[in-house]
């Protein structure tokens, strides 16, 4: 209890001082999942809003789909896309493994089924009321699109928080595709796995508590929309 | 209003990434002070292309430190940027094969042997020796303290209670384990896999291996590097730490697919160099008071 | 006619909601549609105004037959507005809701404020303009999509089920609204309803439909007291029907013998609305052509008025009547009584 309490003390330390060690890992967890939630955002919302805004067959089918794979697990994903980036792999030439960059591929390619799902559901969300509505005020298919685009907009805009939060939190790609490389691939949940293998607590503690503070104000940011998207 | 939010918080990031580029990496060499192997020192992201090679190494020179101690070093003498990647000497040389690493770092000579008749390995460089142990709870409820290896394990099987916890990760460590109770006259797959719940496979790296078998007070082979590395938060002791068996040797091997021979054989270089060797062999002397590697480089093993 | 659906069938999910519909709406009329739930009103109204279009069927708006054409179906759109069941508001003020279907028209903003200001005005809003739309009670949203709807001045304005789930007081001061609206503006109105006495008070013709189908259409009055099916009879709430065997103006019902203003033979239906039934104490001479004499058998309140059930040979007849005149009559069950009507009111079908 006493070694729990004293790490945690150290830990905290750590944090108020600003350990430059413990800030380059979390700083650079928020830039990989930033430019991954970034990426898919641009690919994957515009693919929600396609898929939404488009009739054909099996769209149900495909939405469950999607949606199934949210909770895709990701070592599944890290095997994949270390599958395809070795070098000997299909994507090899582009020598992106053990690089940021494999991280960045691989969270996009694990939210995008969360963005591109959560997307739909935001637009559906809105109602066919609200794209009726529009329609019998006299709006054209543009017109009515993006109305229903700008009532969906913080949902939506929810729908990438939950993304990002998923990108910064998972550790499955990140190992995999990453492979911890201090100061190169280290991420705050790679870092906390080392750590904790080691032994080495209070830097783990303090890693945890950014990566928790992170995920808080994530969640924090998604109820403050949708407490203002209600409005 | 919220967008904008979001855009200047990117832009927050960049921009403090951007910043902490500039900032030189701090040199750390210590391997008491815990705090830097999971932490690190450095740039967030190296924003200017450099020039970057990559060792594989199996865990246990990872976890003692000993390539953290290196790599600085070795990034400052060649001018390069030295991914170091930990994993267990079956992975290590799984990336080799599939040209996604430029040098392995293992410890299991018949893989090294096959990687380099296969064609993937340049040459098989021996740099640096110590022993396995097989530790245990103090109280050695098997009674196997001061055995062989080969008697240790079998008294262990006849024991069917006290608990072993195995790598069984396909490890180097895992493969030294293999081949005692290979020698001790057992077949590992249809003997001692199903021996019962006392036979523990583990799955994961050496550290976290002791840490279990510390957390079940079982019994477990493992690199003395390591075990001194974690000495501190173990209860655990050397049992069994004499024998031919549990010679441990550390080879380093080029990858021949490398895109960077040059480089990779540099560190193979640096590795055996005279100097190198010498750090090698004083390396944790201070923090353990004993020796955690022997070098030897040039020598047969 | 502004409006004429022509046969219009509508399948869903490989149910046919709609077997082959036809009306005509003419201008400047307040064509109510009625029906239970569940008769195809709203699927029809959808296809008024042009939200769906038909499995099959022509849409003749103006005198001109509508094409798949979008740009054509946008342009017609714009003439005719709906007001949904359960309207949606978008996010923002009430005059920001008012306004939306005027902005996307390219409309200057300085009209959109006074001809906002101005139907908020009408549908009894005004000082709500910059109200959050999602603080609205339900009457309010209500009238919100009405100004909403009405603000774009439309020739068809199309209201489906407007006063649903709304307080009965709420619901007849929205009603009233809408004919005042009506009245004022000239505005054509087609309105959805299932409850018939919403339809009378703002209706001026209609069509009652059941099961896809219309099943009498024409002016209210017509559809009120004269019901073509037993199922009209019972959804205008007209009660007094009874079988007949028919010879020419003369019906047999049973032992009693009813004369009619039309020629029938036959077996039919005869009904004869309770509120065309005098009641009198004496043998009334009147030159009315049914007069019977009968017993009092219960006596029921009915809203504001009450029904009296008088047997006339074994007949149980329902008669109408005010409180007034019931106190005048000084009535009870068992009192001997005589009635009449006359033969036009008498309806056959």
């Amino acid at each position: 209890m006493s070694h729990l309490f004293e790490a945690f003390s150290i830990a905290l330390r750590m944090i108020v001082s600003g350990d430059p060690g413990v800030f380059s890992i979390a700083l650079r967890t928020l830039l990989i999942a930033s430019v991954s939630t970034l990426l898919a955002t641009l690919l994957f919302v515009p693919l929600g809003c396609l898929i939404n805004f488009s009739s054909f067959k099996g769209k149900r089918l495909a939405v469950g789909f999607v949606q199934t794979m949210y909770s895709v697990p990701t070592v599944f994903v890290g095997m994949l896309v270390f599958l395809m980036i070795s070098r000997s792999g299909p994507l090899g030439g582009l020598e992106l493994l053990f690089s940021p960059w494999a991280i960045i591929l691989g969270e996009v390619v694990l939210i995008a089924p969360i963005i591109t799902g959560l997307t739909i559901s935001a637009l559906q969300s809105t109602g066919k009321g609200l794209e009726d509505t529009a329609v019998a005020l006299g709006g054209g298919r543009r017109t009515v699109i993006l109305k229903v685009l700008s009532e969906a907009k913080y949902t939506m805009l929810t729908s990438v928080l939950m993304g990002f939060g998923r990108a910064v939190s998972e550790v499955g790609v990140a190992i995999m595709v990453g492979g911890n490389i201090a100061g190169y691939t280290r991420t705050l949940t790679t870092a906390i796995a080392l750590g904790v293998g080691k032994g080495e607590t209070a830097p783990s503690i303090a890693l945890g508590l950014i990566l928790l503070s992170l995920a808080l104000i994530v969640s924090i940011i998604v109820n403050l929309l949708q407490h203002g998207g209600r409005k | 209003m919220m967008k904008s939010l979001a855009l200047s918080l990117f832009l927050l990031v960049f921009v403090l990434a951007g910043c902490s580029e500039e900032s030189q990496p701090i040199e750390t060499a210590e391997v008491d002070t815990a705090v830097e192997e999971v932490t690190e020192s450095g740039a967030v992201v190296p924003m200017a292309r450099v020039e970057r090679l990559r060792v594989a190494t199996t865990t246990s020179l990872y976890d003692t430190g000993l390539w953290g101690y290196l790599e600085p070093m070795f990034e400052e003498q060649y001018d390069v940027e030295l991914d170091v990647l930990y994993a267990g000497t079956g992975k290590a040389i799984d990336w080799g094969k599939r040209g996604d690493v430029d040098v392995i770092t293992v410890h299991s000579r018949s893989r090294e042997e096959a990687f380099v008749t296969e064609g993937y390995g340049v040459e098989r460089v021996p740099f640096a020796f110590n022993y396995f142990l097989i530790v245990g709870p103090e109280e050695d409820p098997a009674g196997i303290a001061g055995m062989s290896p080969e008697d240790a394990l079998t008294a262990l099987m006849n024991n069917g209670e006290a608990v072993f916890v195995s790598r069984g990760d396909d490890s180097g460590t895992h493969g030294k384990e293999k081949s005692i109770w290979t020698a001790a006259g057992f077949d590992y797959d249809e003997d001692v896999r199903t021996a019962g719940a006392w036979y523990v496979e583990g799955g994961s790296g050496m550290g976290p291996t002791l840490v279990m078998a510390n957390e079940m007070q079982g019994y477990t082979l493992s690199d003395i590097g390591t075990y001194l590395a974690y000495q501190g938060d173990l209860d655990l002791v050397p049992v069994v730490d004499q024998g031919d068996a549990l010679l441990n040797v550390y080879s380093v091997l080029q990858v021949e697919t490398s895109k960077n021979p040059e480089l990779a054989f540099a560190l193979v270089d640096f590795l055996t160099s005279a100097e190198v060797q010498q750090l090698i062999g004083d390396y944790g002397v201070d923090a353990y008071g004993m020796q955690l590697f022997t070098p030897c480089a040039g020598e047969a093993l | 006619m502004i409006l004429q659906l022509k046969n219009i069938q509508q399948k869903k999910n490989g149910n046919k909601i709609l077997k082959g519909v036809s009306i005509d709406v003419p201008e400047g009329s307040f064509f109510v549609l009625m029906g239970p739930t569940g008769c195809g009103k709203t699927s029809l109204l959808r296809i008024a105004g042009l939200l769906d279009s038909p499995s099959s069927g022509d849409i003749i708006f103006k005198g001109k037959k509508l094409t798949s054409r979008k740009k054509e179906l946008l342009h017609t759109r714009r003439q005719i507005a709906s007001m949904f069941q359960s309207p949606v508001m978008f996010r923002g003020s009430v005059s920001s809701n008012v306004g939306w279907g005027l902005k996307i028209r390219g409309i200057k903003k300085p009209e959109i404020a006074s001809r906002t200001e101005k139907v908020l005005e009408f549908v009894g809003l005004s000082g709500f303009a910059e109200r959050d739309a999602s603080t609205l009670s339900g009457g309010e949203r209500r009238r919100t999509a009405l100004a909403r709807a009405l603000v774009l001045e439309p020739e068809l304005l199309i209201l489906d089920e407007p006063g649903t789930s709304l307080d009965p007081a709420f619901k007849r001061d929205l009603l009233k609204r809408i004919k005042e609206i009506h009245l004022q503006t000239g505005t054509t109105f087609v309105m959805a309803t299932h409850d018939f006495t919403d339809a009378l008070a703002v209706g001026t013709m209609g069509a009652v439909m059941r099961n896809g189908l219309i099943e009498q259409s024409g002016m209210m009055d017509d559809i009120l007291f004269k019901p073509e099916s037993r199922f009209m009879a019972s959804f205008t709430g007209v009660r007094n029907i009874f079988p007949a065997d028919f010879a020419g103006t003369e019906a047999c019902v049973r032992q009693l013998t009813i004369t009619h203003s039309g020629i029938k033979q036959g077996h039919g239906f005869l009904a004869i609305p309770p509120e065309v039934i005098v009641l009198s104490l004496a043998p009334n001479l009147t030159s009315e052509r049914n007069r019977f004499n009968g017993t009092v058998k219960s006596i029921e309140r009915n809203g504001t008025n009450w029904d009296v059930t008088v047997e006339v040979s074994d007949i149980p007849i329902i008669v109408a009547i005010t409180t007034g005149a019931l106190e005048e009559l000084e009535i009870a069950p068992g009192t001997d009584i005589h009635l009449s009507f006359k033969a036009s009111a008498v309806h056959v079908f």
